[in-house]
C-alpha cells in the first residue's frame, strides 16, 4: 500500500485553503487552523476514496470533520466558525468534474453525431450530478454541527458535550 | 419617556445597526448571522429589532418593550467584497456589547477601527493564491510542470482581476477576464511543455475564481429558511461560474 502520496496530498489541501483564506482576508490568527482543518478534511476524503467509497459520501465526511473542527477552533481562536470552515472546504470543490461537465455541454451544443451523442450525454449528466451533489455535501457537511446541536450560535455549544449526547 | 436625549440615542443606535448589518452582508455573512448579530446588539440596549435583509438593501425597525415605535430606516449596501476580518471582528464585538454593556459611541469607534484594518498586501495575496492554484493542480493529480504552469496562470489571472476591478468593470466581466487570462496561459504552456494537452492544468488554473462564499452561504440560507436570499446568492454563484466557463471557452476557441 502506498500511503506516502496520499499523505502528501494533505500538504496541498492545506496550502490551497491558505490561498483562499488570504483571498477572503481572514484574520492572521486563523491561518494555521485553516491549514490544519483543510489538511484533515482533505485527507479523510482521500482516505475514504482510497477504500472505494463514493466521492460524494467521502466529501461529506471530510466536510463534516471540518465543520466540527471549525466549532472547536472558533472557541480557541475567537472567530466565527464560517471564517475557518469556508476556506477549508474550498480545496475539495470538484474542479475537474465541473470542467468535464462544461466540456461535455459544449460538445452537446455543437455538431451532434448520433452515434456518440448518448455516450457524451450520459458522461455529462454523470459529471454534472457529481458536481451538484459534491457542492451540496460540502455546504451540508459544514452545517452539520450547528444542525445537530440545535444552537443558533457556536458560542452556545459546550465543547465537552459534542459527540457524547446523553439521553 | 421618549425624552430628547433618548430619541437621539435611538437614532444613532439604528444608524450603527444598519451600518453593521450592511458591513456583514458585504463581508460574506449568512442571513441568519446578520439577523442574530443585530438582534443581539439591539437586545443589549433594551430594544426589539425587526428587519428585512436582502443582498442590496437592509430595512430595520426598532421598538422598545412596550412596542413603542422608535426607529425605522433603510440602508443600501456597498458592492460585495468578502472580508472575514470584518466578519469575525463584528461577531466578537457583538458579544462584548452584550457582556460589557458598550455604548453606541464605543460601537462606532470599534466599527471604524475594523473597517480601517489593513488587508494582506497585494503581492502576498498573489503569491499565496498562485500557490493555492498549484496545490489544486497537485490534488487533482497534476505533475510538477503542471503545477508551475498553474502557478503562473493563477498569478496572472488574479492580477488581471484586481486590475480590471480597479478600472471599474462589471464584477462578472472581471471574472471573465481573469478566467480567460488564466486558461489562456495554462492551455498553450502545457501543450508546448510536454507535447500533449493536460486537462489538470487547464481545469485547475481557473479554480481561484470559484464562488465558494456565495454558494456555501446560499446553502446555509436555504436550510435556515431564508430561501429568497439563498436563491439570490445561488444565482449569483451560478452567474460567476458561467463567467468562468465563458472565459475558458474563449481561450479554447482561440
Amino acid at each position: 500500500m502506498d500511503w506516502l502520496p496520499l499523505l502528501e496530498k494533505g500538504i496541498w489541501f492545506g496550502l490551497a485553503a491558505i490561498g483562499f483564506g488570504v483571498l477572503f482576508n481572514v484574520p492572521k490568527r486563523t491561518l494555521l487552523p485553516i491549514y490544519v482543518m483543510a489538511a484533515i478534511g482533505g485527507l479523510s476524503k482521500v482516505f475514504l476514496m482510497h477504500f472505494e467509497i463514493n466521492v460524494i459520501l467521502a466529501t461529506f465526511v471530510g466536510a463534516t470533520a471540518i465543520g466540527f473542527l471549525s466549532i472547536w477552533f472558533a472557541h480557541v481562536r475567537h472567530a466565527p466558525p464560517p471564517v475557518f470552515a469556508i476556506p477549508a472546504v474550498i480545496p475539495m470543490v470538484p474542479g475537474i468534474f465541473a470542467y468535464r461537465m462544461m466540456l461535455g455541454l459544449m460538445h452537446l451544443s455543437g455538431k451532434i453525431d448520433p452515434t456518440t451523442f448518448d455516450h457524451i450525454l450520459s458522461e455529462t449528466v454523470n459529471n454534472g450530478l457529481k458536481v451538484m451533489f459534491i457542492l451540496m455535501a460540502l455546504a451540508g457537511g459544514v452545517g452539520v454541527p450547528l444542525l445537530i446541536t440545535r444552537k443558533e450560535s457556536a458560542k452556545d455549544i459546550k465543547i465537552k458535550r459534542i459527540g457524547f449526547p446523553r439521553g | 419617556m421618549a425624552e430628547h436625549h433618548t430619541d437621539k440615542e435611538v437614532k444613532e443606535l439604528g444608524a450603527i445597526l444598519l451600518n453593521v448589518g450592511a458591513l456583514l452582508m458585504v463581508s460574506g455573512a449568512s442571513t441568519a448571522r446578520i439577523r442574530n448579530t443585530i438582534t443581539r446588539i439591539a437586545t443589549s440596549f433594551g430594544y426589539n429589532a425587526d428587519m428585512l435583509i436582502s443582498q442590496r438593501t437592509l430595512m430595520l425597525s426598532l421598538y422598545d418593550e412596550d412596542n413603542n415605535y422608535f426607529f425605522n430606516s433603510l440602508k443600501r449596501t456597498s458592492p460585495h467584497g468578502v472580508n472575514f476580518t470584518v466578519l469575525s471582528g463584528i461577531s466578537k464585538m457583538s458579544w462584548q456589547v452584550l457582556e460589557e454593556k458598550w455604548t453606541v459611541k464605543q460601537i462606532n469607534e470599534e466599527v471604524e477601527r475594523l473597517v480601517a484594518l489593513p488587508h494582506y498586501s497585494r503581492w502576498i495575496v498573489l503569491v499565496l493564491v498562485g500557490l493555492a492554484g498549484a496545490s489544486f493542480c497537485r490534488v487533482a493529480g497534476g505533475t510538477t510542470i503542471d503545477m508551475l504552469v498553474v502557478f503562473i496562470a493563477t498569478f496572472s489571472g488574479l492580477f488581471i482581476r484586481q486590475e480590471t476591478l480597479k478600472k471599474g468593470f462589471n464584477p462578472y466581466m472581471c471574472i471573465y477576464f481573469a478566467s480567460f487570462t488564466a486558461s489562456f496561459i495554462a492551455g498553450p504552456l502545457v501543450r508546448l511543455g510536454t507535447g500533449h494537452m493536460q486537462e489538470h492544468a487547464f481545469a485547475t488554473s481557473v479554480l481561484f475564481l470559484i464562488p465558494g462564499v456565495p454558494l456555501i452561504n446560499s446553502f446555509s440560507d436555504m436550510i435556515e429558511g431564508n430561501s429568497q436570499n439563498g436563491l439570490i446568492r445561488g444565482l449569483n454563484g451560478f452567474i460567476i461560474s458561467f463567467a468562468i466557463a465563458l472565459g475558458m471557452l474563449t481561450s479554447m476557441l482561440l
